[in-house]
């Protein structure tokens, strides 16, 4: 007898659909995974086993051969335990093909036949081939989000035994999604003084400019760097949806919502190469870039990463996907992120006050070069943050709350998306001489600039894109002013610790 | 015993004085003083014949350092001895472009004769006439400020034009900075030196002073490496000198023992920044030994880079200002009005107030801000502006108007 159950993998961020061909038939009693399984997969076996019998079913004494289709690609995981198991209850007879009939099954089994979920739910359940999938209760309110087949869950694999047999009616179980906590706190205005720094936030979030941020330790550089998020706008539903998969692919719960607001990653500097930018195993499991896909990165202590994982960073940057090659397969896993960066200008962090700096200098020049200029030029934004002062620590004016400025930050990027961007950072070449003229002042300002030998054509570009957005953050029509070129000249200098590279 | 060359014969009897004076100072562990009482008592080859021979004792200068130097290091010093021929010593001290000088000889600086602590043998690299001009030495911390850099690239540059030699170490920070302001003048010289140009040909009868680099390397040895370049300019351009025979890469002593050739070779002795146990202190009070007066650039108090310096004004050191407050110490003015006086510029109200706000100490962005209470727009155009124009400089978040223009 034959069966064939539609289910699905996950490969990077995406699913793909597997179907599962059970074949039970005469022979020496025993099973055989065909259809490359990995390790997990092939444990599959002895899981399957043990799930149909304590679902009451007995094991067919015969020799039972399951077969991955298409075989030409690698499985990985558990997640098919749940379609190997119906293959084989139907393809034994103990259910019929009619009863399974367009039916999706992703779950791994336990040996008392739970099903439990796996990584990836929503990319799986977008993949599955079949009008509706069984999934696991605890992965069912992640699976609802997918607007795709009908959601079955279920327990264990004898109440679907029994709900295919007809016995019972699909269960009712509940599975409210639990609403991630709202969080509260981390705003702008909490920030006191600093009302460079907090203007290159705000630019940062209008125009999605990278940001680098200089200054020595306890200048609140991380404190600032986690409050962009709120300045964020909501993720549209197309954004969203791309952010939840990576989510679910790298087997973060979802808590039953999709990814609505910016995602916030901040690895830490020890992270490898595969941490950062994904892959490594098999899976293809999404890094910390993807993780931060439609939202902010942070990298604090930017010096301190390793050169080559920094590097690696430099294409998903400029084209917002990473694209992971391996012998065998590939994967293309959404990058699209807002990095934001953080360093101390020297190794003992005074640099940034003239002669407080007690590096020696061999150490010094080995830190500066740790940066490859690439790298730096991405940064649209390079800021000093300078220790704030006392009394400013000490009470002073608290500053605008995030949602004032966030909402700025909404009618900046109202503003691109009418140029066709997403935001100012993308604008280039032809659309930027369009859309960001410069009024005869800035021109001569500009011109001063570029003869004094600091400025390259290249960062001529980044500089009229942040002065744009400083114009749309002001509300401001027009051919755009020295204020504002000047403006963004300071918003990217040459900060302290880092080898002049040409702006 | 294989250490008695056979070659010595060939030499003459004052030559085979300095070859063995070469050889001497090539033995680890001999320094200076030792060298210095071999060449005034004995003579050196009675002193090399004791070590070679195996019984330095024999020869009373070398009495006081044997009877203080451990085994090890004596049997050290003895095996070097064995393996060194002072003839082939001198010959690869005399290769070209280095050349010795004895104390006594015609080519010795004669700064040097009637030093304290005079070193017996000098190697040098480059135009020995370098010295025959006045010469300041310009020496600080290796650590210096973005100011402090500046200002003494400016003081090479103007005690050059000045005619004035410039004296220093090679180290990193403030002694290259003023080398680097010495050679400075000298490429522009180069570029406009055609006699057709009027107003040079005033400049002939006062030359441009010449660098003079005292370091505590042998002459082919760059320390620190990062100046490599800088120490073949000033080798080629002035002079550059040593103690210390060629190979050897400098240890720890050798700084403060070079440091007293600077003070030695010095009409006066300049401290831009020191912190207060910095080797130019050592420097300073070498000179201060010798009678040679020491100027020092006074700092903002609360600046770790002056402490030293302030130090010293506060114990009665020159004031310099600017390098006429060092040429009215060794009793020169300068030649030439002040070329570089700027006509005062008319700024517009908002320069003038950030510059205002601004005064001598840095500030960053958001304290111009509020001093000036001018917006961040403002503020930036204006600083571009000066920024530009070269009044003003930017360090690390920090502005602050430029070492270069006062007033």
């Amino acid at each position: 007898m034959l069966a064939s159950i539609p289910s699905a993998i996950v490969l990077g961020v995406d699913g793909y659909p597997v179907t599962v061909e059970v074949h039970v038939g005469v022979g020496l009693p025993g099973l055989t995974i065909v259809g490359l399984p990995d390790a997990a997969c092939r444990e599959a076996r002895d899981r399957v086993r043990a799930a149909v019998m304590a679902a009451g079913v007995a094991w067919p004494s015969k020799k039972i051969t399951i077969n991955l289709a298409p075989s030409g690609t690698r499985k990985m995981g558990s997640g098919l335990d749940l379609a190997m198991a119906m293959g084989v209850l139907v393809a034994n007879g103990d259910l019929t093909g009619e009863q399974a009939h367009g039916l999706g099954f992703l779950g791994e089994l336990g040996l008392d036949g739970t099903v439990r979920a796996v990584p990836g739910i929503v990319p799986l359940v977008d993949a599955v081939e079949c009008e509706a999938v069984v999934v696991p209760v605890s992965a069912a309110a992640d699976a609802v989000l997918v607007e795709g087949p009908k959601v079955r869950p279920i327990k264990t694999l004898g109440e679907l035994f029994r709900v295919l047999k007809g016995d019972e009616p699909w269960p009712d179980h509940e599975f409210v999604p639990r609403l991630p906590r709202v969080e509260a706190g981390l705003d702008l205005a909490d920030v006191r003084g600093q009302p460079v720094v907090r203007r290159a936030l705000e630019v940062a979030a209008a125009g999605a400019h990278h940001l680098l941020m200089v200054g020595p330790p306890g200048a609140g550089k991380t404190m600032l760097a986690s409050r962009l998020p709120g300045l964020l706008p909501d993720l549209g539903r197309e954004e969203a949806m791309e952010a939840t998969r990576v989510h679910s692919a790298a087997g973060r719960s979802l808590h039953g919502g999709l990814v609505t607001r910016p995602p916030f990653r901040a690895p830490h500097h020890t992270a490898t190469m595969v941490a950062l930018v994904g892959g490594g195993t098999e899976a293809m499991r999404p890094g910390e870039v993807s993780l931060a896909h439609a939202g902010v990165l942070f990298l604090d202590e930017l010096a301190e990463f390793a050169p080559t994982v920094l590097d690696a960073l430099r294409q998903p940057l400029e084209e917002g996907v990473i694209r992971i090659s391996r012998a065998k397969f590939a994967a293309r896993l959404p990058a699209r992120v807002l990095l934001v960066a953080a360093m101390n200008p020297c190794p003992c962090g005074e640099a940034a006050r003239p002669g407080a700096c007690r590096c020696p200098e061999g150490l010094l020049s080995r830190y500066r070069r740790r940066l490859s200029g690439p790298l730096l030029d991405r940064f649209d934004l390079r800021i000093d943050v300078l220790l704030p002062e006392v009394d400013q620590l000490l009470g002073g004016e608290p500053g605008e709350p995030s949602a004032v400025v966030a909402a700025r930050v909404r009618v900046a990027r109202d503003r691109a998306v009418l140029r066709g961007v997403r935001a100012n950072a993308f604008l280039t070449g032809p659309a930027l001489e369009r859309w960001a003229p410069l009024a005869p002042d800035a021109r001569d300002l500009l011109a001063t600039v570029l003869r004094t030998g600091r400025l390259s054509a290249r960062g001529l570009a980044r500089i009229r894109r942040v002065a744009l957005t400083l114009a749309d953050l002001a509300g401001y029509e027009g051919p755009l002013t020295a204020g504002q070129v000047g403006t963004a000249l300071q918003l990217r200098a040459d900060v302290a610790g880092v080898q002049g590279v040409a702006a | 015993m294989t250490g008695t060359p056979p070659g010595s014969p060939t030499l003459s009897g004052s030559e085979r004085e300095v070859a063995h004076l070469v050889a001497l100072c090539s033995l680890p562990g001999l320094g200076p003083a030792t060298l210095l009482r071999c060449h005034r008592g004995g003579g050196a080859e009675a002193a090399w014949a004791a070590i070679v021979a195996g019984r330095p004792l024999q020869a009373p200068e070398l009495a006081p350092l044997f009877r203080r130097l451990p085994d090890e290091a004596r049997t050290k010093l003895l095996a070097a001895a064995r393996t060194i021929d002072p003839a082939k010593e001198l010959a690869r001290h005399r290769t070209d472009p280095f050349e010795v000088h004895v104390l006594g000889d015609t080519r010795y600086p004669a700064r040097l004769v009637d030093d304290p602590a005079p070193p017996a043998l000098l190697f040098s690299s480059g135009c020995i006439a370098a010295l025959d001009a006045p010469s300041v030495a310009v020496v600080g911390t290796r650590n210096a400020t973005r100011l402090g850099l500046e200002f003494a690239t400016r003081l090479g540059l103007e005690l050059a034009d000045a005619g004035v030699a410039v004296v220093s170490g090679l180290a990193l920070g403030i002694d290259g900075a003023a080398h680097r302001g010495v050679l400075g003048t000298a490429e522009r010289a180069d570029l406009n030196g055609e006699p057709d140009h009027p107003a040079e040909l005033a400049l002939e009868h006062n030359p441009h002073g010449q660098p003079v680099g005292v370091i505590a390397s042998g002459l082919d040895i760059a320390y620190p490496r990062r100046h490599a370049a800088l120490h073949t300019q000033v080798a080629q351009a002035g002079l550059l000198l040593s103690e210390t025979p060629l190979g050897l890469r400098p240890s720890g002593w050798r700084f403060p023992a070079r440091n007293r050739i600077i003070a030695g070779l010095s009409d006066a002795v300049v401290v831009v920044e020191s912190r207060s146990a910095g080797g130019s202190m050592l420097t300073a009070g070498e000179a201060l030994d010798r009678g040679v007066p020491v100027g020092a650039v006074p700092g903002h108090p609360t600046a770790p880079a002056a402490t030293g310096t302030n130090d010293l004004l506060f114990d009665g050191a020159h004031l310099v200002r600017s390098v006429d407050d060092i040429l009215e110490v060794i009793g020169l003015s300068r030649p030439t009005p002040d070329r570089n006086r700027l006509t005062v510029e008319r700024l517009d109200r908002e320069h003038r107030l950030v510059l205002e706000v601004l005064g001598q100490l840095p500030a960053a962005l958001p304290e111009i801000m509020e001093r000036s209470g001018l917006s961040l727009e403002r503020v930036s155009e204006v600083l571009v502006h000066l920024e530009a124009k070269g009044t003003v400089v930017r360090s690390g978040g920090w502005f602050q108007r430029s070492g270069g223009r006062r007033g």
